[in-house]
């Protein structure tokens, strides 16, 4: 049996046998086969050959404490730096043709070229190399388990602000009240609902999903629209430290999950937003206001200027406001335009003209109030809000208003499907594209390489 | 012909390393500012989020961040109706620049054709004149409208000290029906007074605009462009914009949290006893309500003849 380790000088010079009076483990009381006391005697006297030949070993290798019981598992795991060989620890062979060798020598992997060398020289480099080495390897463990893990949907949430957004949805439009709703319409309520889950679930955004049936309370024709305007109110009262509301109507879809809205519009709310509506004017509103009777601001065409002060930022279609996906942001001027926004004296004269409630109702207040005007601001349509062919289709495919997928376009917005339109064919249609046009590296390889490959060679198509 | 080249260098290396240009940090200090950074680090990631800065005590987020400093601390509005008789409007003003060199308010004082109503009853242009005085004045405090049939008896009361914080805090009337008797809404019972933005009267038939204040500031535009809103205007209302402000205060409540009721008598008293509280001696302001454009007894020009021995004499007093 041969020491675990070798022992130590120790300050009064010579070797400090093991056992004797350097007591590594902690423990006191000495082993029972030997004094421990007891001088140290390197010649060989009777005792201790007597003590040798008494089939004990003079010093106690056992019940020392941790290291000593762990030291033998521990430095086993540990490399070898032995030339010996394999068989027989206990002679080093004098002269082998493979010494020098690491001793695992009869793996695979020492057969492929270069490895057995790389292998050596990592363990021949110095320990500083190789703390080096095995911290960058945790890190990048570290990172891996971070991307895979909850980890980064906290970290999103909440050192990336993704607290500050919250996505409001508008589902289960009329509740199956006025209209039976059918399997397509439950099929569109799910994918529309998981497509926002995923999408919030990705960047830590806060996710609700509102009610929209038709309730009793809001039973008339004056009245329908509260029910946008008290959803977005309730979500500033459960939302207590979000900052952007985004209304998403149900029948919309988030083509491009890996956009997180901060990259994508808030970092820079300036540059992606234009505040002067004459950039693009389908309604003909005059802007900014004629009368000299206004302050500066208020007749300024870009209000003050400042991102700071965009409160409600949205997009217009061709035939204007588009209230299908539109950002609200928590502010006093949000609490001023929902009180305003439906008013019943509007609404007793317009209610025949509004097929568009709310929307129509927020155009009449942005054309007619300066203190409307200079705190919104547009974005260009398909930012937020693509539409799909069949939508403002009048004038063909206009490049403005609908979707490209060359182009990369963040939202889908089926806006008007349920007027004679196919809703669930378009859902299911912009739901696969999505999966299409985000597919994983590895999808790619197989679909776009393997399968093309496969398909040339045999004449075969295959679904990998 | 010798050119002074560099000195050649040594091919051999120097004896001994160049000296580090960086100072060495000791192992200690190295873990020390490491753990420090670390520890910085994270003390950003706690508490980065929560930046809560104000820049006013009465900033609103969202809005636009001017704040008037209060100079003048008054603004007054008038809007004239040119078809009386000069003297008349004359008079009222030569009543109103007075008052406002006493005290060192602003005046704005304009004709009813002034601003393009698209063909809303003239009344409406008070509405218009508030906005056009905020953006003259865009320093002021307060915004005061007086009607033209509105005189200033009592040239020592100053409109500041009357709607002062502490003022209003005294004499609003609070759990008021806003339109007596019956109306559901009533006035805030637990309203401060720098909360206070609009400050109104009523009489006997209900909300009077002919005399009140607004503080200037973003509310006011709010409040102003909401009320001048072109569905308010086309609405047959029976009093047009006495009426549409009725109905803003009742509906919207980011309006009624704002307002203030306070006594008739303080801003707006009028002549007789018929439609409101009556003006009494010492009262600061009369209004000849019910006043009549032309010639007769009951004409604007007559009774304001009547009255301005009154206000002149007050005003050459004070």
């Amino acid at each position: 049996m041969s020491l675990s380790r070798s022992p130590s000088p120790i300050p009064g010079g010579g070797w400090a046998t093991p056992g004797l009076t350097i007591n590594s483990s902690g423990r006191t009381s000495p082993a029972p086969a030997y004094a421990a006391s007891s001088p140290v005697n390197w010649e060989p006297t009777s005792r201790s050959r007597g003590n040798a030949n008494n089939g004990y070993p003079s010093f106690s290798t056992q019940n020392r404490g941790f290291f000593h019981r762990h030291m033998r598992n521990i430095s086993n795991s540990l490399p070898r730096f032995s030339i010996s060989a394999p068989n027989n620890p206990a002679y080093g062979e004098k002269e082998k043709l493979n010494r020098g060798r690491p001793s695992c020598l009869g793996r695979f992997y020492n057969k492929i070229p270069l490895v057995p060398r790389i292998i050596d020289a990592f363990w021949k480099s110095s320990r500083k190399f190789k703390a080096r080495f095995f911290l960058a390897v945790l890190l990048f463990i570290g990172w891996i388990v971070f991307y895979n893990s909850p980890g980064i949907y906290y970290w999103r949430r909440n050192v990336g602000g993704g607290d500050k957004f919250v996505i409001i949805l508008g589902a289960n439009v009329g509740g199956g009240v006025m209209e039976w709703k059918g399997a397509r319409e439950w099929a569109i309520e799910r994918d529309s609902i998981r497509n926002k889950r995923k999408y919030v679930s990705r960047w830590g955004y806060n996710l609700e999903i509102i009610d929209m049936a038709t309730k009793k309370k809001y039973a008339h024709e004056w009245r329908e629209s509260w029910e946008k305007i008290d959803a977005i109110r309730n979500a500033f009262k459960k939302y207590p430290d979000a900052e952007w509301f985004w209304w998403l109507d149900l029948t919309t879809l988030v083509m491009e999950p890996s956009y997180s809205l901060q990259d994508h519009m808030f970092n820079n709310l300036d540059d992606v937003t234009y505040r002067d509506i004459n950039y693009y004017n389908p309604l003909n509103i005059t802007h900014p206001f004629p009368d000299d009777w206004l302050d500066p601001v208020s007749r300024s065409p870009v209000g003050d200027g400042k991102p700071s002060s965009v409160n409600l930022v949205l997009s217009q279609d061709c035939s204007g406001f588009n209230l299908g996906s539109f950002f609200i942001r928590r502010s006093t001027w949000s609490e001023r335009l929902l009180d305003v926004w439906w008013d019943p004296v509007a609404y007793e004269q317009k209610h025949m003209e509004w097929a568009h409630k709310e929307q129509d109702a927020l155009e009449a207040l942005y054309t007619a109030q300066p203190w409307i005007r200079k705190h919104t601001a547009f974005v260009e349509q398909r930012k937020i809000n693509s539409f799909p062919p069949g939508a403002c289709s009048e004038n063909g495919e206009d490049e403005k208003v609908h979707y490209n997928r060359d182009g990369g376009d963040f939202l889908m917005n089926m806006a008007g499907c349920e007027w004679g339109r196919d809703c669930w064919g378009e859902m299911y249609k912009y739901r696969e594209l999505s999966y299409y046009l985000n597919r994983n590296p590895w999808e790619r390889f197989k679909e776009d390489l393997v399968a093309v490959v496969w398909e040339k060679l045999t004449g075969q198509k295959v679904k990998l | 012909m010798h050119l002074a080249y560099p000195p050649r260098k040594s091919s051999t290396a120097g004896k001994y390393m160049p000296r580090q240009k960086m100072p060495r940090i000791s192992r200690n200090k190295k873990t020390a500012i490491i753990i420090g950074s670390i520890l910085v680090f994270f003390w950003w990631l706690l508490f980065s989020g929560s930046k809560r800065t104000s820049v006013h005590p009465s900033a609103s987020k969202g809005v636009a961040e001017h704040f008037p400093t209060g100079k003048p601390s008054v603004v007054m509005v008038t809007v004239l109706d040119t078809s009386f008789p000069k003297e008349y409007t004359d008079s009222i003003k030569q009543n109103r620049e007075e008052y406002a060199n006493m005290h060192g308010y602003g005046t704005l004082i304009s004709k009813v054709g002034d601003y393009d109503l698209h063909g809303s009853p003239f009344s409406w242009s008070k509405v218009v004149a508030m906005r056009h005085a905020m953006a003259k004045y865009p320093d002021a405090k307060w915004i005061w409208y007086l009607d033209q049939d509105g005189f200033i008896m009592d040239p020592k009361t100053r409109l500041h000290d009357l709607i002062s914080d502490k003022a209003l805090e005294q004499a609003m009337i609070k759990d008021q029906p806003v339109v007596p008797p019956d109306s559901i809404i009533k006035t805030f019972t637990h309203l401060k007074g720098q909360e206070v933005e609009l400050v109104l009267t009523q009489d006997k038939d209900g909300i009077s605009v002919g005399s009140f204040a607004v503080r200037n500031g973003e509310w006011a535009k709010f409040m102003l462009d909401t009320w001048y809103d072109p569905m308010y205007r086309s609405y047959n209302f029976q009093k047009a914009e006495i009426h549409a402000m009725e109905h803003i205060l009742q509906w919207h409540p980011t309006l009624l949290s704002k307002l203030a009721v306070i006594p008739q008598k303080l801003i707006n008293a009028y002549q007789t006893e018929k439609d409101g509280d009556q003006f009494q001696d010492g009262d600061f302001v009369l209004r000849l309500t019910g006043c009549t454009k032309g010639d007769g007894e009951k004409s604007c020009d007559r009774e304001g003849g009547r009255i301005a021995q009154k206000w002149r004499t007050a005003f050459k007093n004070a």
